[in-house]
């Protein structure tokens, strides 16, 4: 049997008895040195390690090794641990989340008025970054909608295929497009609407335009969504099309000036315009890992101390000598800035890593979905996208 | 001119916490004699933790303001303020 030829999990099982937990552990580790970093690529390569001894991915101890420890799991913000896995797929579950998820946001706007002094287009660019939120049901089951290419764009014309696609994807319907309109003028506060009047107190001085005007910003919350056909259904009572941030500013306005629109919100990714994105960020990082080979005491542990962010190094009384002694005590909250490697006196006392295998995912969702919910969504999707890849290859063999 | 709906650098809404942050850094702290919150707490206790959501509401200078002056409405007033 050749050296790279794969093993069996009970033959990787027996190999890995021979060798002891912390031979293991420094497999994982990526070495972090004053100006170098080496180790950096995954070692689960048959043969990595010769003959006898081999690495390669395995299905069982991939299922055994596999963790996810969550940190915080509040909707909009969600943090944890994915441990025991290629950075490859990390990468992918990062990507998709970026720009693979759909989401419903605004897409075209039709402007019937719009006296303010933002602009037509800077206008309908801020409306489609407003992150839209409503039934998860009803958005999930929300269909495509394939945009026709502009009659002016022959290129794209050329490539359309209009016989390919179904009729109904390309025209608004209740299943693919969400209509939302604002209506906002801008006047003086009058004694009989408001009870006060503002003409005379912006004489008497008071320049503070929201006591002067009505209406005189425009807010997301002002946005009325209008149920088409079914819609009524999918989207009422709580599960309404709305703005995930009912204050965020539009426009300003003064008297005399309107805005009256209607939009066209559809499902889209964000690999098209990151306003589909549904998370705001999501990215991830490797864990810290601090080894402290030999003891580090009294004023050069505090110092050591000192070279991290708070809470990353503890002092520990030593029972021998009774001086303090550095100690590792969470290394997750290391930025590893690497500033302990710049003194002389920890020379050959320390050694900086990152666990190869350990991400710290911190997904940020706009709203439209719970973040915890979207990491499933990118899983599945990838999951998705492997079977059609499968797929794929199967027909090609078949020769179709 | 008028803030940006979102981060440029990662996407998070700001357009809802800019009067927010206006408000925290100009009206004095109670329980101080009349100290203004820092910018840098204000922006803390907002949740503008990463330092790109936090340049977009610390350097946004509020153009708009100025050119909402050069309307009908405010030239009555001048002119009311005058004849009086």
């Amino acid at each position: 049997m050749p050296s790279w030829a794969p093993l069996s999990a009970d033959q990787v099982a027996e190999q890995r008895r021979g060798l002891s937990e912390e031979q293991l552990q420094h497999r994982r580790i990526v070495n972090i040195n004053a100006e170098t970093v080496t180790d950096v690529s995954a070692t689960d390569i048959p043969g990595h390690y010769g003959p006898g001894q081999d690495d390669s991915w395995d299905l069982n101890r991939f299922a055994q090794q596999l963790r996810i420890d969550y940190h915080q799991n509040r909707p909009n913000d969600a943090a944890f641990s994915l441990i025991g896995l290629d950075a490859s797929i990390a990468n992918a579950f990062r990507r998709i989340l970026l720009a693979e998820i759909p989401s419903l946001a605004i897409e075209d706007v039709f402007i019937f008025d719009n006296t303010s002094i933002i602009q037509d287009e800077v206008l309908a660019h801020r409306l489609g970054l407003i992150p839209l939120t409503g039934g998860t049901k009803g958005l999930k089951q929300l269909r495509w909608f394939k945009k026709p290419p502009p009659k002016d764009d022959f290129a794209a014309l050329a490539v359309y295929d209009q016989d390919d696609l179904d009729p109904s994807a390309s025209t608004p319907n209740d299943h693919n497009t969400v209509v939302i309109t604002l209506d906002v003028e801008c006047r003086w506060a009058t004694v009989e609407q408001d009870g006060r009047d503002g003409k005379q107190l912006a004489v008497d001085g008071e320049i503070d335009p929201t006591v002067r005007y009505i209406n005189s910003n425009v807010y997301a919350h002002q946005l009325v969504f209008e149920p088409q056909g079914e819609q009524v259904q999918w989207f009422s009572g709580e599960d309404v099309i709305r703005p995930v941030n009912p204050d965020i500013l539009i426009a300003k306005l003064r008297p005399g000036q309107r805005i009256s629109l209607r939009c066209h919100c559809i499902k889209g990714v964000g690999g098209d315009h990151a306003k589909f994105s549904p998370v705001a960020t999501a990215s991830y990082r490797l864990l810290p890992h601090i080894e402290i080979t030999a003891p580090i005491v009294g004023s050069e542990a505090r110092k050591f101390q000192r070279c991290f962010p708070r809470g990353v190094i503890a002092l520990q009384k030593d029972p021998a000598s009774g001086e303090n002694k550095a100690v590792v005590a969470d290394p997750m909250k290391d930025t590893v800035s690497r500033e302990c490697l710049r003194h002389d006196e920890f020379k050959g006392k320390v050694k900086l890593g990152r666990v190869r295998d350990h991400f710290i995912f911190s997904v940020e969702s706009t709203g439209q979905f719970a973040s915890d919910e979207l990491f499933l969504d990118s899983v599945r999707l990838l999951k998705a996208k492997a079977q059609k890849f499968k797929r794929h290859l199967s027909e090609l063999e078949e020769g179709r | 001119m008028i803030i940006p709906i979102r981060c440029f650098s990662c996407g998070k809404v700001i357009a809802d916490l800019y009067e927010e942050y206006v408000q925290l850094i100009s009206t004095p702290q109670p329980g101080t004699d009349g100290d203004l919150m820092p910018d840098g707490e204000a922006m803390d206790k907002l949740g503008l933790n990463r330092y790109c959501c936090r340049r977009m509401v610390l350097t946004h200078v509020d153009l708009i303001e100025k050119l909402l002056r050069y309307n009908p409405a405010e030239r009555e007033i001048v002119k009311i303020g005058q004849r009086g």
